[in-house]
């Protein structure tokens, strides 16, 4: 693989390379925590947090560690990393601990932390398999955020919490419950495949 | 070296210790901390209950606060004014969708008035059944006369006959495993201290 820059690295993970709407993958956590914004932003830095550490942590060993009890060897410190935002949570931010409850535990089997493991940090230098974690976590956070603001607005009529809309407005028990995450989610993927290729339909228009 | 039967022992038992110990360390220190936020919350969610205004919303503020207005005996509380008993809060519990909810019943010394509800423990689904955590659906347990039930049946969701409370909107199982274990537990709080 090509060294790439950390420019290279951040515009892949946020962008083109959209963990959720580009790989598809980590779509069971996106459909689940994003009818609330608070719920899907601290999901979102508890997986920013748990994927950057993970992979420099995967990648500093990488050398040391077997081929074969590879994945033995991710799935740990990936767990022992949600633990501690666990932990954290539970002694310095009791409030939010409570609000994440289950979903805290649920970081371990997202499908991105492994998958950024496996594709990136086995094969890169520590620092930017760090930044290649962050750069997934702020793609992923950008889209749970994305679909949580129009299902928390909708579903609920207030946006992290507070009341935007006033009494007038009808909530749609649909947008929170989860099919509204599919239609949702589906439209996020149709609207980013065809801006992200735009360039290649003009082009082929012209020639 | 990493392909002979040893070197992937050692390294995985070095690796799993190295993070035990790390994770060890955390609980450990973090420990008393936890215990002190679940101390705080479980005194502000009695406080709740009774509907006793707190003014003072520091650690310290909060323990004497319910040091002075409220006695604990085993897991029941007793809200005294004085030496006149106000009401009680005692716990009820039962499975919800995900895990099992704890949650505290307010009543009336008289038994005939819910004073308030809150919920200790519970993991329902944020945004859905966890929703049973919001003013909204609590708020409806204060000052809910009970006088008139019939023996469990104290709590029954609109629009059935007699309902006098609203369920929570796509949570159907938490709200009805909610009003089950509640009418249980209420009945059987009532029925022992009536007994006694």
């Amino acid at each position: 693989m090509a060294k790439q820059s950390s420019k290279e690295i951040f515009s892949l993970g946020v962008w083109s390379d959209n963990p959720v709407f580009r790989q598809l993958i980590g779509i069971c956590s996106a459909l689940a925590v994003t009818n609330s914004l608070t719920n899907s932003l601290i999901m979102g830095l508890g997986l920013t947090f748990v994927t950057a550490l993970s992979s420099f942590t995967i990648s500093a060993i990488r050398q040391f560690t077997p081929k074969h009890i590879r994945m033995m060897v991710q799935v740990l410190i990936i767990a022992a990393y949600v633990i501690m935002v666990d932990i954290f949570l539970k002694a310095y931010l009791p409030e939010f601990s409570k609000t994440l409850g289950a979903y805290v535990g649920l970081i371990i089997t997202n499908c991105i932390i492994m998958g950024r493991a496996e594709a990136f940090a086995q094969k890169n230098k520590p620092w930017p398999s760090f930044l290649d974690g962050v750069a997934n976590g702020i793609g992923y956070s950008a889209v749970l955020l994305f679909i949580a603001f129009f299902r928390e607005l909708m579903g609920f009529g207030t946006l992290f919490g507070f009341r935007i809309l006033g009494d007038w407005w009808t909530s749609w028990t649909i947008m929170i419950m989860p099919p509204s995450a599919f239609f949702l989610l589906a439209i996020v993927i149709w609207i980013s495949y065809n801006v992200q290729h735009k360039n290649e339909k003009s082009g082929v228009a012209k020639s | 070296m990493k392909k002979t039967f040893w070197y992937p022992i050692v390294f995985m038992s070095i690796l799993t210790a190295i993070f035990t110990f790390v994770l060890a360390f955390m609980e450990v220190s973090t420990a008393d901390k936890v215990a002190e936020n679940q101390k705080y919350d479980l005194q502000t969610k009695i406080l709740y209950v009774f509907d006793i205004p707190v003014s003072d919303t520091s650690v310290d503020g909060v323990n004497s606060l319910f040091t002075q207005k409220i006695e604990e005996d085993g897991d029941l509380f007793i809200y005294k004014d004085g030496d006149t008993v106000l009401g009680y809060a005692f716990p009820a519990a039962g499975p919800g969708l995900w895990g099992g909810i704890v949650a505290y019943v307010g009543i009336s010394e008289d038994y005939s008035t819910l004073l308030g509800l809150t919920f200790i423990t519970q993991s329902e689904t944020p945004g859905l059944g966890g929703r049973i955590e919001d003013e909204e659906f609590l708020g409806q347990f204060r000052n809910l006369d009970v006088s008139q039930a019939t023996a469990g049946s104290y709590i029954v969701y609109n629009p059935s006959p007699g309902g006098n409370v609203d369920a929570i909107a796509g949570a159907t199982l938490t709200s009805k495993s909610v009003a089950n274990f509640m009418n249980e537990d209420i009945h059987r709080f009532i029925s022992e201290r009536r007994g006694e």
